[in-house]
């Protein structure tokens, strides 16, 4: 890497102040931040700035209608946290973001291992394992809604045929089955980015190495377990790294379906926010669930980092 | 060969739960928007209608605004693949071809964006474009406000899976160009950004498709209807009504989803390694 950018030195563009090294070292340290300046300012101004202006909220009284009212300390986050409603959402949140993440991931790495066999109809295997991710998060709520869909809906329609239920299942009007209900879209949309990043994983995998185990006598399962997993190990951090940023933060399945209904037992944290902010018109507790979810996320992040370089 | 016929009704046995449960919502989708309303609202429901029915379509297209949320969509969607390019682009080119001091902090920058998602800071989104004068009123709704927003928050994915490809592009190309005497900015329009002509497709897709299915910020952001795009309009058929009229809402789901279908299915050879590239680096 070192000896091809020293190379690469030789040859340079033709600038005015080639004469003078130390303007040219100059030049391209301002020619890189030329380069990355509209991505930082656009950065800065629309993700930056109002991460400030929910620290700021939360630490305010906010009239409904979004005034602010002046400087509170800590009374937002001590009313979310004396909410029962909020901690029901905080370990929901913890089920749903485990569930979601474990069962893709589980899920995930078979489909990619078969996915990368060769055989026939591939391609169209391939590309419908793909389909739903260019289904809106949004939409494929909508479908499972109707799917489960107490009065009409085709689950109960091929349940009751193949007499598996005696009468319809409210499935949506009860938290104990439109939670698993929920959770399992979460699974079955979060499958296709993950098999992606592990069919990349086993196509940069050497193949000498499995003729050489091969040879030696080992079984397929021994193969997989010795060989395929450890090599497949970082693919598998980095899905479930982003699954859980993603998952945890992820807002359409749960609202469209139940907007955290019934009686807020399927909320969690980011729609419990959601609704403190725009339905229930209090803007400062719901900055305060924001800030405690930024603080988890992030915590989960840099305790992920620290084990990882532990490990190296 | 033999062995390939086997292997191959293997891989569809263990892959076919899945398969089922993927087409199952698509095979609903179809089936409902092909059915009149009386045969909607009947149990237990058939896959195959009776009476095979488009009425849903033109009713739906009415009642979910798409002569105006189509355009809509498209408008968000280019602006902010656009921006997203803008943006991404040199950046991207900066951390695969020069070095400089901020590139750690830079690239840590990036890591922390992808951390803070549109929900979390919904709120703070909709102040500040509260607080931004744009026109008559402020940059809440309009579509400015909602490119303004995906542009920003496609920013991290694009600039990772552009630069894993630009690396990839050797650099004896543009130094031959410097060598025959072209500047630098010539030898990248004409030398380099051909080259990477793919990563940049696969990337506008990406922020294209992103722009068309976002919900959140699209949903508190776009008050007026004429604004509204395809995905919330779609919603709203079902948010908030006592009756929902299932036929038009997965008739306007059908039309909302077809095309991105098409796109990705077109794109699913160069994600796989485009996303590894981008991810891993």
């Amino acid at each position: 890497m070192v000896s091809a950018g020293r190379a690469s030195e030789q040859v340079r563009p033709p600038a005015l102040l080639d004469a003078w090294p130390s303007f040219r070292l100059l030049a391209r340290q301002n020619l890189a931040l030329l380069l990355i300046l509209p991505s930082l300012l656009l950065a800065v101004a629309i993700i930056l700035y109002p991460f400030f202006v929910i620290v700021r909220l939360s630490l305010s009284n906010v009239s409904p209608f979004g005034q602010l009212r002046g400087f509170v300390g800590w009374a937002n986050y001590a009313g979310v946290l004396a909410d029962p409603v909020f901690y029901g959402s905080l370990v929901r949140t913890l089920i749903w973001t485990a569930t979601v993440v474990g069962g893709t991931v589980l899920i995930s790495v078979p489909v990619a291992l078969v996915l990368q066999q060769d055989f026939y109809g591939r391609g169209i295997a391939r590309t419908i394992v793909m389909l739903p991710w260019a289904l809106s998060l949004a939409m494929a709520a909508i479908l499972w809604e109707w799917s489960f869909n107490a009065d009409y809906g085709m689950i109960n329609g091929i349940l009751q045929g193949l007499r598996l239920i005696s009468g319809p299942i409210h499935w949506m009007a009860r938290a104990d089955t439109a939670f698993p209900v929920e959770i399992g879209v979460g699974i079955l949309v979060s499958i296709p980015f993950t098999a992606t990043i592990f069919q990349g994983g086993l196509s940069s995998m050497p193949t000498d190495i499995y003729e050489a185990a091969r040879i030696d006598g080992a079984s397929a399962w021994q193969q997989f377990r010795y060989l395929t997993l450890p090599l497949l190990k970082p693919f598998i951090e980095i899905a479930m790294v982003l699954n859980v940023i993603y998952v945890f933060n992820s807002f359409p399945i749960i609202w469209v379906m139940t907007q955290g209904g019934p009686d807020n037992a399927t909320h969690i944290l980011v729609t419990y926010a959601y609704q403190l902010a725009f339905s229930l018109g209090r803007p400062g507790p719901a900055a305060a669930v924001s800030v405690l979810m930024l603080a988890i996320v992030l915590t989960f992040t840099v305790v992920y980092m620290r084990l990882q370089r532990e490990e190296a | 060969m033999k062995r390939k016929l086997l292997r191959s009704l293997l891989s569809w046995a263990v892959l076919s739960p899945l398969i089922v449960l993927v087409l199952f919502p698509f095979a609903v989708m179809i089936s409902t928007a092909l059915k009149p309303e009386t045969e909607v609202m009947s149990y237990p429901p058939r896959w195959l209608p009776r009476h095979w029915s488009f009425a849903s379509f033109p009713a739906m297209w009415e009642q979910a605004h798409f002569s105006t949320a189509i355009p809509s969509s498209l408008i968000i969607c280019f602006g902010s693949v656009l921006l997203t390019l803008c943006v991404a682009i040199p950046a991207a080119y900066a951390l695969a071809r020069l070095q400089f001091r901020l590139k750690p902090f830079y690239r840590l920058f990036l890591l922390v964006t992808q951390m803070l998602a549109p929900v979390l800071l919904i709120l703070g989104l909709f102040r500040m474009a509260a607080a931004v004068p744009f026109g008559d009123g402020s940059l809440v709704n309009t579509r400015l406000g909602v490119i303004l927003i995906y542009g920003a928050f496609q920013i991290a994915f694009s600039v990772w899976m552009l630069s894993a490809y630009f690396a990839a592009i050797p650099r004896d190309i543009e130094e031959a160009a410097w060598i025959d005497g072209c500047g630098r900015i010539r030898a990248i329009w004409h030398m380099f950004l051909p080259l990477a002509v793919p990563a940049i497709a696969v990337c506008a897709s990406v922020a294209f498709v992103y722009g068309w299915n976002e919900y959140v910020v699209a949903l508190t952001m776009l008050r007026s209807q004429d604004k509204q795009t395809v995905t919330l309009q779609a919603v709203n058929l079902v948010a908030g009504r006592y009756s929902v009229e299932w036929n038009q809402v997965m008739a306007a789901t059908l039309v909302a989803t077809l095309p991105v279908a098409v796109v990705f299915a077109a794109l699913q050879r160069f994600m796989v390694r485009g996303l590894t590239l981008g991810a891993v680096k």
